[in-house]
């Protein structure tokens, strides 16, 4: 295995970054840029990206990269404002955000939350180069090993999400997952069958998960508001304040275990090529909620959720660029944009790039360091301006966010496909809202279900059906004891606390 | 939108949204078993399908509840009063939903920036804005912006008629 930190390319970067003010001024644009289109609803950080690569075909390979990567910095906070502020996650990956942001925003607890998503956004992102810095070379061989079956475990945890997302009614809630995944297989699957599209060309690509998720989530609660004056109902609990943002962020770091879970998360899932933040930050929260002594209190306003999700799909650009760094990989569709602007300067990402370039690599890296310590201030006053949406009445945020949603929805593939799919969506949401059905459950199985299928028929392929193959996949049976042990520690210690309450209960007069 | 059967309450609109998850259910399993009985098409679709539909028979008897001693001392006016503004808000929601659906179905035929600016003028005064003047000023400028900004950032062309 080779050396974990070269540290002759270490100074050898540092000599570079030092000597290179290029470098350096592009990363508060990139940075705002990351931020205001992260915060559009369906603007992704791909399109983001994507937008500027041309403008980096004029600058050296570092300033470009690094240009390239702030933005990728800044969408990745960027997608919590709105999941906070208006329960629209922008991108998949603020699913998790909007379970707790968006309540502790009707409470008027907005400040606090973004201040929370924001620090745990750049520390989990911070945490992510950290470790990306230790373990480039050998993170890349661990995720060679991963093939379909560990994917399927993969998935497999994610789901045991919809255990937590239930609701008062566990029927209901399990339905409305159900629901999810088979809404989330419909089109052709990976063996070529097609399903439920009804005749529509569009939906051989099976149903457009972001246009769905902002139906299921945003539009349906935009229905219910109606009637409603403000977001915030209490006159007192609209107000913008500095002081509260930077309680969140302190809140934040009163739970360093929360995100390092999420960091660790992040990093080890966005590595995986194709799966990456929008599972990350799902099996964080779910760990984060499951393993809490006060697990009732997830999805009604807890900063514990914003925190655990914030700090894992942060983290995942770390992971994703392991990937890219040591396989020429890239682990979705935003390390693919920086692949290209690779191909445009006529470097090929890979183990060779990462022998002979290994300063370019820790650059980019150190670099990024400071992209996220930087993320943290701009982001303060990004968030103190966004927050003066609480102060918008409903009877214009209403039409006017659906319109923006619309146009979002319409942004992801360039036709109607989107707008209708977010139109009916928000029907069905605001019927499941109103019935006491989880729409959350509905969106984790919409995300996870093609992942599970296409998984689960890959692994079958490949073992023809037979089940001793785990045995074969060490990888696999290492995912699969890690959510059993995961499952088994927190079952005991729930034992444990249901015991004392009980004894205690008994022990009182 | 509960109606008293008797000594039973249906919930008619739960009963509604249960029928349509069920029969969306058994359509899909229907069709995926018709594409193919292949074990690559029906792995994960089948079981998942079943336990859908078995979870649907296990919700059904929540649409039905007895008509409790509360509910029959209710005063007559007051249940009104409820179910009138109960249906006033279901009204304004539905006319909501309709326009939206105008909307984002006439988006390539009329243009993006007309219907738009309908949209927003309509979603405006139903949301209750009463001051003509301001939904014609706020909606021009809002269709305007969003138009050139959005023109500028997504790659895709998008129909307008007059912008």
């Amino acid at each position: 295995m080779p050396a974990v930190i070269d540290i002759a390319a270490t100074q050898s970067a540092i000599g570079i970054l030092s000597s290179s003010w290029s470098a350096w001024v592009w990363v508060i644009p990139g940075l705002l840029v990351g931020l205001f289109f992260g915060a559009m609803p369906g603007i992704s950080i791909t399109m983001a990206m994507a937008i500027c690569l041309p403008m980096t075909l004029y600058m050296e390979f570092l300033p470009a990269i690094i240009f390239l990567t702030s933005i990728y910095t800044g969408a990745g906070f960027g997608g919590a404002v709105p999941a906070i502020l208006m329960n629209i996650p922008g991108t998949s990956a603020a699913v998790a955000t909007t379970f707790d942001g968006y309540p502790m925003s009707r409470q008027g607890r907005h400040n606090e939350a973004l201040g929370a998503g924001l620090a745990a956004s750049v520390i989990g992102t911070l945490a992510s180069y950290v470790l990306l810095y230790l373990t480039v070379v050998p993170m890349a061989e661990v995720v060679l090993k991963m093939g379909p079956l560990e994917m399927l475990v993969v998935a497999i945890w994610g789901m045991m999400l919809l255990g937590s997302l239930t609701g008062d009614s566990m029927a209901r809630g399990l339905l409305a997952g159900t629901f999810g995944v088979l809404l989330g297989t419909v089109g052709m699957n990976t063996a070529g069958y097609i399903r439920g599209t009804m005749g529509i060309p569009w939906l051989l690509d099976g149903i457009s998960p972001i246009p769905a998720m902002m139906g299921l989530l945003a539009a349906s609660q935009l229905f219910i508001l109606i009637n409603t004056r403000y977001l915030v109902e209490n006159d007192a609990g609209r107000s913008i304040s500095l002081a509260k943002i930077l309680r969140g962020v302190r809140f934040s770091l009163g739970y360093p275990g929360v995100i390092l879970r999420g960091s660790v998360i992040g990093i080890g899932i966005g590595a995986v090529p194709g799966v990456g933040a929008s599972i990350a930050n799902l099996l964080s929260y779910a760990e984060t909620k499951r393993t809490s002594p006060d697990p009732n209190s997830f999805g009604k306003g807890n900063p514990k959720g914003v925190v655990a999700s914030e700090s894992a799909n942060s983290s995942s650009e770390g992971g994703s660029m392991a990937t890219l760094f040591a396989l020429g990989i890239p682990g979705g569709s935003a390390t693919a944009i920086l692949l290209a602007a690779f191909a445009m300067h006529n470097i090929v990402g890979g183990p060779q790039f990462i022998s002979e370039r290994m300063d370019v690599v820790y650059a980019i890296i150190i670099s990024n360091f400071a992209q996220a310590i930087l993320l943290f201030f701009v982001g303060i006053a990004f968030v103190y301006c966004a927050a003066y949406i609480v102060r918008v009445p409903m009877r214009f945020l209403i039409p006017v966010v659906l319109v923006v949603a619309t146009f979002g929805s319409y942004a992801i593939e360039g036709n109607s496909a989107g707008p209708i799919i977010l139109w009916v969506f928000s029907i069905i949401g605001w019927a499941m809202v109103r019935y006491d059905y989880p729409v959350a459950a509905t969106v984790v199985g919409l995300l996870l279900g093609r992942l599970l299928e296409n998984n689960a028929i890959n692994t079958y392929q490949i073992s023809g059906g037979d089940a001793a193959y785990i045995l074969e996949r060490p990888a696999a049976i290492a995912v699969l004891i890690l959510m059993v042990l995961s499952f088994g520690v927190t079952a005991w210690s729930q034992h444990r606390r249901q015991k004392r309450k009980l004894s205690e209960q008994a022990a009182a007069p | 939108m509960r109606r008293s059967l008797g000594f039973i309450e249906v919930d008619w609109g739960h009963l509604l949204l249960l029928l349509f998850i069920g029969g969306w259910i058994l359509a899909y399993l229907i069709d995926t078993r018709a594409t193919s009985l292949s074990v690559h098409n029906l792995l994960l679709v089948q079981p998942t399908a079943i336990i859908g539909l078995i979870l649907c028979l296990i919700v059904l008897p929540q649409c039905f509840r007895r008509a409790g001693p509360a509910r029959a001392a209710a005063s007559p006016e007051g249940l009104v009063t409820d179910r009138r503004r109960e249906l006033g808000e279901l009204g304004k929601i539905a006319l909501l939903a309709t326009a939206f659906g105008a909307f984002v179905t006439s988006l390539e035929t009329v243009g993006f920036d007309v219907a738009c600016w309908l949209f927003t003028a309509i979603g405006l005064y139903i949301c209750g804005e009463r001051r003509l003047w301001l939904i014609g000023l706020f909606t021009t400028i809002f269709t305007v912006l969003l138009i050139y900004g959005y023109r500028a950032m997504i790659p895709f062309p998008f129909p307008l008629s007059v912008l």
